[in-house]
């Protein structure tokens, strides 16, 4: 089922509709005339049928619940392009991050590793751990090895002020 | 001139020859970096889950940076560049975030400061070293050379929060590979995107994204591809061999940190830019003619 075919079959919800333009400052979705830019340029159109006119279009016409449980809003690269190039200042890109940021707030299906990324983050303040590399020659070698020096991670107080950023 | 630098994650937890390189070749031209002390993940992967305890982690790390004295700040990787720049933008306009963020910032007894300018590696080499300066200090000239360029993304979009170049035709990379003496070719596929940021996600169409475009790169026949953006790299780099299964064919292209090639050029030590850590660029894979120009016989035999 495509999510066009969505708007024959779904109620309208104007309340998460309102919820999403509430998180957005200075993105206007709701002034989008359906140029298509967005869409003739979308790094994830080809691969992924990401169609960010379309992903507006429903945002528009109060199909949130629809979009936050669907995959589609996943697929972005952040390339933004769609940002960039709409003359009405309806930024797709950020209408997308709205969607996941509801989507998660809603717990609908959100691809593992954005889960735990933020919870990498909380514990050393980084989003992944220290990593070892190999040289092309296959010889392993980590930072000290390299010469560079130990990384200074945040304290305790970041961990609690980052799980405020959170709930609030 | 000091410059404070935030490095984010990627840099300093994988690509060590991003930071190896930079940490080379700033000091020959007179700049000191500053590491800032407890710094974050800027937000950038944070902003799908919550945008703004994303915005929140960006001010975190330009509070720490503001702390430093410095009001130049060095941002070398490009997600982080954005989210920096996105979050000083929304913050500096937008009061009730600012209100939001200073509360929790507070906490740790940081302060936001709007004075702070950020920098990439890109813009404060054309823009404030300049490229006569950069000419000036190499010793040798890469003559022959052809080079293929990619700016990335999220340094060059959107431009209504300031970007380091023009959004469409960027050419700020152009002109400083140029002026190592070596020649820049445009290609339509230039503003195309790695597909980094769907690697963990979608695999498939992220190895697809950069498999095309590399494929790309190697049919106009250059000498290599240079990149200055650690998620770009490490999908042209290491993931090129994965890359290529999703296009067909076979891909042995190249692929350089701009420091990487500008350390060359000052004469700086291969191994101390890192470039046995690239996957993809292989001296002894380099045409004859390449591999003398780029590596002469000396620094070859240093290692490698």
């Amino acid at each position: 089922m495509s999510l066009t075919d969505l708007m024959t079959m779904a109620k309208s919800n104007k309340m998460l509709q309102r919820q999403i333009l509430s998180q957005l400052w200075e993105v206007h979705p709701d002034e989008c005339f359906q140029c298509m830019r967005c869409t003739s340029g979308c790094t994830s159109l080809k691969l992924l049928e990401l169609k960010p006119h379309e992903i507006v279009l429903l945002t528009n016409s109060g199909f949130v619940e629809e979009l936050v449980s669907s995959d589609i809003i996943w697929t972005c690269a952040s390339c933004l392009k769609c940002r960039e190039r709409c003359p009405q200042k309806a930024s797709p890109y950020n209408t997308i991050m709205a969607l996941r940021n509801l989507a998660v707030e809603r717990e609908a299906k959100v691809p593992e590793v954005y889960m735990k990324v933020v919870a990498q983050i909380l514990e050393t303040g980084l989003m992944q751990q220290v990593k070892m590399v190999t040289s092309r020659e296959m010889q392993p070698l980590n930072r000290k090895k390299l010469g560079l020096p130990k990384i200074q991670c945040p304290d305790d107080k970041f961990k609690s002020s980052f799980m405020k950023a959170l709930g609030g | 001139m000091k410059v404070a630098i935030y490095w984010g994650c990627e840099i300093p937890t994988a690509q060590y020859a991003y930071e190896m390189s930079i940490r080379q070749v700033f000091p020959h031209f007179d700049i000191r970096l500053v590491d800032l002390k407890g710094a974050s993940c800027c937000g950038g992967p944070v902003r799908s889950i919550n945008t703004s305890a994303a915005m929140y982690l960006s001010a975190r790390n330009l509070a720490l940076s503001s702390q430093t004295g410095i009001e130049d700040l060095l941002v070398p990787c490009n997600e982080c560049h954005f989210m920096l720049s996105e979050t000083k933008y929304r913050i500096d306009n937008d009061e009730k975030m600012r209100e939001k963020i200073e509360k929790l910032l507070a906490e740790e007894r940081l302060t936001y400061s709007s004075e702070v300018k950020i920098w990439h590696v890109i813009d404060l080499f054309h823009d404030l070293v300049k490229v006569d300066a950069v000419k000036a200090k190499v010793k040798r000239r890469f003559e022959g050379l052809k080079f293929m360029v990619h700016p990335g993304c999220q340094i060059i979009r959107p431009s209504e929060i300031g970007r380091v170049d023009h959004a469409e035709r960027p050419i700020k990379l152009d002109a400083l590979v140029e002026a190592l003496g070596a020649e820049t070719l445009d290609y339509s596929e230039k503003l195309d995107c790695c597909g980094a940021a769907l690697l963990h996600s979608h695999k498939d169409a992220a190895l697809s994204l950069a498999g095309s475009k590399l494929k790309a790169v190697q049919s106009y026949g250059v000498d290599g591809f240079v990149d200055s953006c650690p998620y770009c790299h490490m999908m042209y780099d290491a993931k090129q061999e994965e890359a290529a299964t999703t296009v067909g064919g076979k891909l042995s292209l190249s692929v350089l940190y701009y420091t990487q090639l500008l350390g060359l050029a000052l004469g700086v030590d291969q191994e101390k830019l890192g470039l046995h850590l690239n996957q993809s660029f292989d001296p002894n894979k380099l045409d004859a003619r390449a591999k003398n120009i780029l590596i002469p016989r000396g620094n070859l035999d240093d290692r490698l």
